[in-house]
């Protein structure tokens, strides 16, 4: 009986002594891992998403592997409304090793604006919520996460139609010019076309008319919308409505009422 | 009276041995954790606490080392060295909150799942708590059996 006590003491403390190298070699491992971040790349991919890339470069220097890096980001509105989330996974790292990797977060922009219409005219901070996670020494799960927001700005802030200006184009036609404005603060380019449809009182269609819009990022965009409309059906109860499309992103029909 | 006197001699020689034992043993623990503890220093940046919850358990557990060292050749002996085990794990599950190891370190999150860590733990804990089971019947029977070969 004694030996077996003396067998059990000993196991016991050989695994105690065990343990606590262990989790020394993984703190110093944790301690040795070195996360390098890029500038975020912005591309379009083939069905017209943005894409943002992040460049990550995790180097290992630590005593022992690392596994289940999993690089989590989620985008939300003020509202908690989900926008868009991305996920990133390495399944080893081995020691001395270095990885590069990139964290992409793709981004539909029509759908997002499509189900968060106040994106579209409304400066406003987006949630994001960041989260790395990995096994230490792939035994011992570690999270580091982080809730920060972003300024998001509306890539067709403030806009308008003008007063209208009406001459007569010809007999039977009179030309209306719309002035159309607005500020583009998204960070991304905006390039497409503005249609604007003139509706009587009786919602017939009067007169249409589009223009060309290109306003690059953090500009104000100035123009006019030309219509031609037959001149007795003119009344003052008309109102336009405008429709936004561009390959990024499409929006509308909108009315605007006249004046 | 002579015979008497040994007697005393050699109790008391035996407590100053008990005694130097103890202190050994608890200067060797304490030699060993202050050599442990610099490794605890990178930790501390992450886990404040964890400089004090190491040094409250390193006093408890030399003490109880020392009072079952004091009363060794008894069966308080083993009494303590259960004790000594039950604290172990006890204590690893409260200051460990169940495993799972949250703090905020300048706005970022920090979780640690020391569950496996502490199952093994717990399991080692186990493992002394049955060796001081163990002994104490080891103790009992080997008391036991001279009273039997008399018979």
């Amino acid at each position: 009986m004694k030996v077996s006590i003396r067998m059990i003491g000993l196991a016991t403390m050989f695994f105690w002594v065990f343990l606590i190298a262990y989790c020394v070699v993984a703190v110093y491992s944790f301690r040795d891992v070195q996360f390098e971040f890029g500038d975020p790349q912005t591309s379009m991919t083939q069905d017209d998403r943005m894409l943002v890339s992040l460049p990550m470069i995790i180097h290992n220097r630590g005593y022992s592997n690392l596994g289940n890096l999993n690089v989590t980001t989620r985008i939300a509105d003020t509202k908690d409304a989900l926008i868009t989330e991305a996920n990133s996974f390495v399944p080893v790292i081995k020691r001395n090793e270095e990885v590069i990797m990139f964290h992409n977060l793709t981004i539909d922009v029509e759908d997002m604006l499509q189900n968060h219409q106040d994106l579209m005219f409304v400066d406003t901070d987006l949630k994001i919520y960041q989260a790395v996670g990995m096994s230490i020494a792939e035994l011992v799960p570690v999270e580091a996460s982080s809730n920060s927001s972003t300024a998001w700005g509306a890539p067709l802030y403030g806009f308008a139609l003008g007063t209208p200006e009406y001459a007569l184009y010809n007999t039977t036609h009179i030309r209306v010019s719309v002035p159309v404005s607005f500020e583009n603060h998204a960070f991304f380019d905006v390039a497409g076309n503005i249609a604007v449809r003139m509706f009587s009182s009786d919602d017939l269609i009067i007169g249409q008319g589009q223009t060309a819009v290109y306003a690059p990022q953090h500009s104000t965009f100035s123009g006019i919308v030309e219509l031609y409309i037959v001149n007795l059906i003119l009344s003052r109860n008309a109102y336009f409505d405008v429709t936004f499309q561009s390959p990024l992103f499409s929006y509308g029909p909108w009315v605007i009422p006249l004046g | 009276m002579a015979e008497t006197k040994k007697s005393e001699q050699h109790k008391a020689r035996r407590i100053v041995l008990k005694i130097l034992k103890a202190t050994i043993k608890a200067t060797i623990v304490y030699v060993i954790y202050i050599f442990l503890s610099q490794f605890l220093v990178p930790i501390s940046t992450f886990m404040p606490g964890i400089q004090q919850v190491a040094e409250t358990f390193m006093m408890i557990y030399i003490a109880l080392m020392i009072i079952g060292e004091l009363t060794s050749g008894s069966i308080f002996q083993h009494f303590f060295g259960a004790a000594k085990a039950l604290f172990v794990i006890g204590y690893l599950l409260l200051s460990l909150n169940g495993g799972i190891f949250g703090f905020s370190l300048e706005g970022i999150n920090l979780m640690i799942d020391l569950r496996l860590f502490l199952m093994i733990a717990t399991l080692l804990g186990l493992l002394g708590l049955a060796k001081s089971v163990l002994q104490a019947i080891n103790y009992m029977s080997e008391k036991a059996e001279p009273a039997l070969s008399v018979i």
